[in-house]
């Protein structure tokens, strides 16, 4: 029981989620366990984003309970430990007058301590994260210079400037190429392995999940939940979600083949 | 040729110039990325009630326009969060109240002639030193209140969501902001006058950002475009004896098209 409340950073239970009264997200019911990389996907309007808006408590819910990290979402204060990069993210002014190294920097702002100077440490700490992300060649350029796969990767060092436990990520539908996506999703699994954080990222990338996230989550207004393994019926799942006729071809290996590529 | 720079007045008033510019620039900066333009120039013309009250009253006007803005800003800040009114049509209906409430005093009292017209317009150069102090304790504040929390400003212009998340509070800081141009509106109005407040309030940050350069180059930019063009304001308008608002704005549209043609043949 002890284990199971410290291992457990998000349960949700019976979860119903209205938009304008029409109900979007459906007796939603799952268990996020730390370290976790979870691809969320589904139809376009399938309530991926909504259910994030009712985790992070943007939106009211209308039945059930959301905790985090063992606290009931009305009570919940920790919010330091959990970073969102919405869809609209990258989708900034142009002319906002910032800096790459500068943006990934206001991930130091600290709960309880606003006001305060960034000390050298954070400024290390905003470095490193940049380096990481493999930002440090255009760090001093503005924001708006970079190209999609570049300001997501800038989102998630800022992110990261904030050493979150848990990442939601919703992502961004055009702007960025498969090969920069690819990379992406090689640098979030490097993320989840090495620093334990756990990955929720709605995506629209299938082959991704089932090669690199280790559970999965499949939304059209009822939600499912699977542990990817050899032995998970992958076309079973996701036909609930988009319907009889979708089929989806994977193959183990093609991910092999994608690993190879890296090392 | 007159030269004034011997005279006390004249020094009081590149000293309030300089200093009152520097707010209205950083505070503007931020009003623009925040995309609240309008609501600066909504405040000041609702200060325009206050300081027809403190006319009438015989009270400082610089005291009773800081009083009406700061009910003003709080007033379009309530519609806005209790979604009774988008922040433009807001801003129109306390511009609208308070500039009428000006008219009515105003009449009431048989018109204040002078008085009026250099809180319309500006009276830089004929600061009082009561006046001149008031302007710096309060600009001290603002500076002071921008100088530490602009990372959390700036977060949150950026993305209030976001900023919220990370652990700004995201409502009592907008709360403190608010608060903050409706001091900046009453101490320029002495500079400028209430009619031309917002163009020292935008112009100086539109020109710094059309340059592209880093948050940090940016508010040195602005600073430098709000203190120049206001300096150059003060000394012309002291010289030809025409009014010092009609001067500085010209001059800070004037660095706006030279800053927009620089861009083009960069």
């Amino acid at each position: 029981m002890q284990q199971a409340m410290t291992r457990s950073i998000l349960e949700v239970k019976g979860l119903n989620v209205t938009r304008n009264g029409t109900p979007v997200i459906e007796n939603a019911a799952f268990t996020i366990n730390r370290g976790d990389y979870v691809g969320i996907v589904g139809p376009n309007g399938g309530g991926k984003t909504t259910l994030l808006s009712a985790i992070l408590g943007f939106l009211p819910h209308t039945a059930g309970s959301i905790c985090l990290f063992g606290t009931e979402l009305s009570k919940f204060s920790s919010w330091q430990k959990i970073a969102y990069i919405s869809q609209q993210a990258t989708n900034f002014e142009d002319q906002f007058p910032l800096t790459v190294r500068e943006l990934v920097s206001l991930g130091c702002i600290k709960k309880g301590k606003l006001g305060r100077r960034f000390t050298p440490e954070d400024w290390a700490i905003v470095d490193e994260n940049l380096d990481f992300m493999g930002l440090s060649d255009v760090a001093n350029r503005r924001i708006s210079q970079l190209s999609g796969g570049q300001k997501q990767r800038m989102f998630v060092a800022k992110a990261l400037t904030h050493k979150p436990e848990l990442i939601l990520l919703d992502e961004p539908i055009v702007g960025v190429d498969s090969n920069a996506q690819e990379k992406f999703y090689k640098k979030l699994s490097d993320l989840n392995v090495e620093r334990q954080i756990t990955i929720l990222i709605v995506t629209h990338d299938l082959t991704s999940v089932f090669c690199r996230m280790s559970k999965i989550m499949c939304i059209n207004k009822t939600v499912e939940f699977a542990e990817i393994t050899p032995n998970l019926d992958a076309n079973m799942l996701l036909k609930r979600a988009y319907g009889k006729h979708f089929h989806f071809v994977y193959h183990q290996h093609n991910c092999e083949g994608v690993f190879v590529a890296e090392h | 040729m007159f030269n004034p720079f011997g005279y006390y007045f004249f020094q009081n008033a590149i000293a309030g110039g300089i200093i009152v510019a520097i707010v209205c620039g950083l505070v503007g900066l931020f009003l623009i990325l925040k995309k609240e333009a309008m609501l600066g120039d909504g405040l000041s013309h609702t200060a325009f009630g206050g300081i027809a009250l403190g006319l009438l009253l015989g009270v400082n006007p610089i005291v009773t326009a800081l009083g009406v803005s700061i009910l003003a800003v709080f007033a379009i800040s309530y519609m806005r969060r209790k979604k009774i009114a988008p922040t433009d049509s807001a801003v129109a209906v306390m511009l609208a109240l308070g500039f009428s409430t000006g008219l009515i005093l105003i009449s009431f009292a048989g018109g204040f002639n002078v008085d009026l017209f250099n809180y319309l317009f500006g009276s830089i150069l004929t600061i009082s030193t009561t006046d001149l102090l008031l302007v710096l304790g309060l600009s001290v504040f603002v500076l002071l209140f921008i100088s530490f929390f602009r990372k959390e400003l700036l977060s949150m212009v950026f993305c209030e969501e976001d900023a919220r998340i990370m652990g700004i509070p995201t409502n009592k800081l907008t709360i403190l902001f608010d608060l903050l141009i409706a001091v900046t509106i009453v101490l320029s109005i002495k500079v400028i006058g209430t009619i031309l407040v917002v163009a020292l309030l935008v112009i100086p940050g539109l020109c710094a950002l059309k340059l592209d350069l880093s948050f940090k180059k940016t508010l040195l930019a602005t600073i430098l475009f709000s203190t120049t063009s206001t300096t150059i304001g003060i000394i012309l308008s002291a010289i030809f004896n025409i009014v010092t608002a009609g001067f500085i704005v010209f001059i800070l549209v004037t660095a706006f098209l030279l800053t927009l043609t620089y861009k083009k043949l960069e």
